[in-house]
C-alpha cells in the first residue's frame, strides 16, 4: 500500500513537472482556464440571460471546480492506459495507479482554485462554519470517481472507443448538471430527473457546505456516499481481474 | 524462480478488431478459435536456483523475450504457474519508461520506485545509482539528450542499487560501451555470488557458454534444449552448422578450388567473390607486415538484411585458431545488403610468426542462426621473416637493458 501511495503521488507530481515545465505560467495556467471559463459564464448568465440567482459568480465557481476536476480527471483517466501504455511494460507495474494518478493531477486544479473561492465567499457572504467538512466532500468525489476511471481506463484497453463515449457522456453531462444554473430554476418533474445525476447531489452539497445553501435530503446523501462505495469496490475488482489482459492487447 | 508447464498465446487481431463496432457485428460470441491464435511458449518448465546464472539462447521469435516479459509480470500465461520471490527486478526494455522531459535524476528516481523501492530507500540511491551509471555531470539534463548507451547506464545503474533475489536481463547489455558491459557483469557476477538468481538471455553464445551456469535453448517457442551451459551452447552450434549445411546447395558444374559441401557452406543467398589477399607480395606477408584481405559480397537474390561478415586464421600445421573476429565482434554495422558490396579487411601490422596459415571468410545470417557463404581454409597466407622466437604472435617489442 505504501508502494502504491509513493508511486501514484510520484506519477502525479512527475507528469505536473512535466506539463508545467516548459510555459511561462506554469502552475497558474489550471487557474487561469477556469477563470476564463467562469467569466463567460457569468456574463452570459447574469447580463445576456439572467437567472435570477443570487451571488451569481460565486454559486457557478462552486459547480465549476467540482466539474472540471471531475471532467478532467474522468478524460484522462479513460485513456490513461492507452496513454501510458510503455509502463504496463515495466516489470511488475501496478497497473491500478495509473487511472488514480490521472484523477490527481487534476485535482491540483481544485486545491489552486478552492482558495480563491473561499476568498470570495468571505467577502461577499462570509464563511459558513461548514466548510471545514469540504474535504470530506472531496474524499467522496474522489471515491466515486476512481471507481469510474477503473471501468472506463480497463474498457478502453479492450475497445478503443471508450475514451470517446466518455467525451461525449461528459459534454452531456456538463448540461444535464446544475453548475451554471440551480436545481430551482428547473419545473419540478425535470428537477427529480436531475436528481438522478450523483453529481447533482455532489455540487449541491458543495454549495450547501461552502455557500449554506439548504443540503440535499439525506436520503440523497447516503445514495451518494454508498453509490461511490460500490462503484470504486466494483471499479477495482472489474480492473484486478481483467489487467493481466492489458499487455496482450496494447 | 519456477516457471512449470508455461503456455503463451497471443490472439492474431486484426486492425479493426478492437472497436466497438467490431464486438456488436460479432454474430456468434467468442468466435475465437485456436486456428487464430499464434503460440508463443509451448510448455516451457525451468527453474532458477539461487546463485547461478542463467542464460536464454535461440534464434529471433523463438520466445525469449515473451519468456522474460512473463517471468517478470508482464502479461499473463494461458496455461501453466509462474513463482517468482517477491524481489525480482528486471531490465527488459531500456528507458521505455523513461520520460523524455525530464532529466536524468528524475528519471532515475520513477525508475527506483517502479522497481520496488520505498520513497525513502529511493533517494537514498539515487546518488549511488549516477555514480554508478557515471552520469553525475549529466543528471540534470533532460533525458530527450541523452543516447541509448546513457539511458542504459542510467536504467542499469538504478538496478544495480536493488538487491533481488532473482535479476531478468533481455540482450540490454548490448548496447553499451565494452567498459560498462564489464562493469554491469562485475556487478552481476557480485550478485550472483550473494545468491541471486539471473536469467539472461542473449545472442552472444560464447558469452553464454563462458558466463553462464546453465542454459536454455529455445526454439519456436518450446525448450529445444537445456542443461550446463556449455552443453547446450554446443549443441546450439552444432544445429547452427547442420543448418547452414542443409541449406547449401550441391555443387554444380566443374569443380574448382572452391567447391560446395567440401570447403564451402552456406545458403548462397549472398556470395563471396573476387577474394584476394595481399601482402607485400600474393599470399605473402612478412613479420610485422601489412595485410589486405579485399572480396566482394554480392546478394545473390534480393536484399539481405544486417549479414555479419567475418574471418578467423588458423596455422596449418596444427590447426591452432589464431585470430578471429568478425563484424559483430568489431561493432561494425554492415545494414542491408542489396547490390554488391566491396569489403577490405586490413592488418597495418600482421604480428603472427612465421609460418603457414590459412583464411576462412564466412558471411552469416544477422543472428549468426546459418551461413550464406562460409569458405573453410580456403585462402593460404605465407608469414615470412627469420625470426627464432617462439609462439604465436610477435608483438612489437623492444629489450632495454641498463648497468649502473
Amino acid at each position: 500500500m505504501v508502494r502504491l501511495r509513493d508511486l501514484t503521488l510520484h506519477l502525479a507530481k512527475r507528469e505536473l513537472d512535466a506539463t508545467h515545465r516548459m510555459t511561462v505560467l506554469g502552475w497558474a495556467w489550471p487557474l487561469v482556464r477556469q477563470l476564463a471559463q467562469l467569466a463567460v459564464l457569468v456574463f452570459i448568465f447574469s447580463k445576456v440571460l439572467d437567472l435570477g440567482i443570487d451571488n451569481y459568480p460565486v454559486f457557478v465557481f462552486t459547480g465549476l471546480i467540482a466539474w472540471t476536476w471531475f471532467a478532467g480527471g474522468i478524460t484522462s483517466a479513460s485513456s490513461s492506459l492507452l496513454a501510458q501504455r510503455h509502463l504496463l511494460f515495466q516489470a511488475r507495474f501496478p497497473a491500478v495507479v495509473l487511472p488514480v494518478v490521472a484523477l490527481a493531477v487534476p485535482l491540483l486544479d481544485v486545491l489552486l482554485a478552492l482558495p480563491l473561492l473561499l476568498v470570495l465567499v468571505a467577502a461577499t457572504e462570509g464563511l459558513p462554519w461548514t466548510v471545514v467538512l469540504v474535504p470530506m466532500l472531496l474524499a467522496v468525489q474522489f471515491v466515486f470517481m476512481a471507481g469510474l476511471a477503473w471501468i472506463a481506463s480497463a474498457m478502453s484497453v479492450f475497445f478503443r472507443d471508450v475514451p470517446n463515449l466518455v467525451g461525449l457522456a461528459l459534454m452531456l453531462l456538463f448540461y444535464l448538471t446544475p453548475i451554471f444554473y440551480g436545481l430551482r430554476n428547473l419545473p419540478g418533474r425535470f428537477r427529480e430527473l436531475l436528481q438522478i445525476n450523483p453529481l447533482t447531489t455532489i455540487v449541491e452539497t458543495y454549495r450547501a457546505l461552502l455557500l449554506g445553501d439548504p443540503l440535499p435530503g439525506t436520503g440523497h446523501l447516503v445514495a451518494v456516499c454508498v453509490l461511490s462505495v460500490v462503484v470504486a469496490v466494483v471499479g477495482f475488482a472489474v480492473f484486478q481481474r481483467v489487467q493481466g489482459r492489458f499487455v496482450d492487447q496494447l | 524462480m519456477v516457471l512449470e508447464g508455461v503456455w503463451k498465446s497471443y490472439p492474431r487481431w486484426g486492425a479493426s478488431q478492437r472497436t466497438l463496432k467490431a464486438l456488436l457485428l460479432r454474430r456468434v460470441p467468442g468466435r475465437m478459435t485456436p486456428s487464430t491464435r499464434r503460440w508463443a511458449l509451448r510448455d516451457i518448465s525451468l527453474r532458477l536456483e539461487p546463485g547461478t546464472i542463467t542464460g536464454l539462447i535461440g534464434p529471433n521469435g523463438a520466445g525469449k523475450s515473451t519468456l522474460l516479459r512473463l517471468a517478470s509480470g508482464v502479461g499473463r500465461a494461458d496455461r501453466g504457474h509462474i513463482r517468482l520471490p517477491p524481489e525480482t527486478a528486471s531490465v527488459l526494455n531500456l528507458g521505455h519508461a523513461f520520460s523524455p522531459d525530464l532529466s536524468g535524476r528524475e528519471n532515475a528516481y520513477t525508475a527506483a520506485l517502479m522497481a520496488g523501492l520505498p520513497r525513502r530507500a529511493a533517494t537514498a540511491a539515487l546518488p549511488l545509482a549516477l555514480d554508478f551509471a557515471e552520469l553525475e555531470d549529466f543528471a540534470d539534463a533532460p533525458l530527450r539528450t541523452y543516447s541509448e548507451g546513457m539511458k542504459l547506464r542510467l536504467a542499469f545503474g538504478v538496478i544495480a542499487q536493488l538487491a533481488p533475489q532473482a535479476l531478468l536481463l533481455d540482450e540490454v547489455l548490448a548496447v553499451g560501451d565494452l567498459r560498462f558491459q564489464h562493469k554491469c557483469i562485475a556487478h552481476i557476477e557480485a550478485l550472483k555470488a550473494d545468491g541471486t538468481a539471473i536469467l539472461l538471455a542473449s545472442h552472444g553464445i560464447q558469452e553464454v557458454a563462458e558466463r553462464c551456469d546453465n542454459a536454455v535453448w529455445l526454439q519456436a517457442g518450446s525448450v529445444r534444449a537445456t542443461g550446463p551451459a556449455d552443453g547446450v551452447v554446443e549443441q546450439y552450434r552444432e544445429a547452427m552448422h547442420s543448418a547452414t549445411l542443409d541449406r547449401t546447395p550441391p555443387q554444380r558444374g566443374e569443380p574448382e578450388s572452391l567447391e560446395l559441401r567440401r570447403n564451402r557452406f552456406g545458403s548462397q543467398a549472398l556470395v563471396i567473390e573476387d577474394v584476394s589477399v595481399m601482402g607485400s607480395a600474393d599470399s605473402e606477408v612478412g613479420v610485422g607486415g601489412r595485410l589486405d584481405v579485399r572480396f566482394v559480397l554480392r546478394p545473390s537474390a534480393g536484399l539481405v538484411r544486417s549479414p555479419i561478415i567475418g574471418l578467423s586464421v588458423h596455422r596449418v600445421a596444427d590447426g591452432l585458431l589464431c585470430y578471429d573476429t568478425s563484424t559483430q565482434a568489431d561493432g561494425v554495422v554492415v545494414g542491408d545488403v542489396n547490390g554488391p558490396l566491396l569489403v577490405d579487411l586490413s592488418f597495418p601490422c600482421l604480428d603472427l610468426l612465421p609460418g603457414d596459415y590459412v583464411l576462412d571468410i564466412g558471411a552469416y545470417e544477422a543472428q549468426w542462426e546459418f551461413a550464406y557463404d562460409y569458405h573453410w581454409h580456403a585462402y593460404p597466407l605465407k608469414v615470412t621473416g627469420g625470426a627464432q622466437d617462439r609462439g604465436i604472435f610477435r608483438p612489437a617489442h623492444e629489450w632495454t637493458l641498463r648497468g649502473d
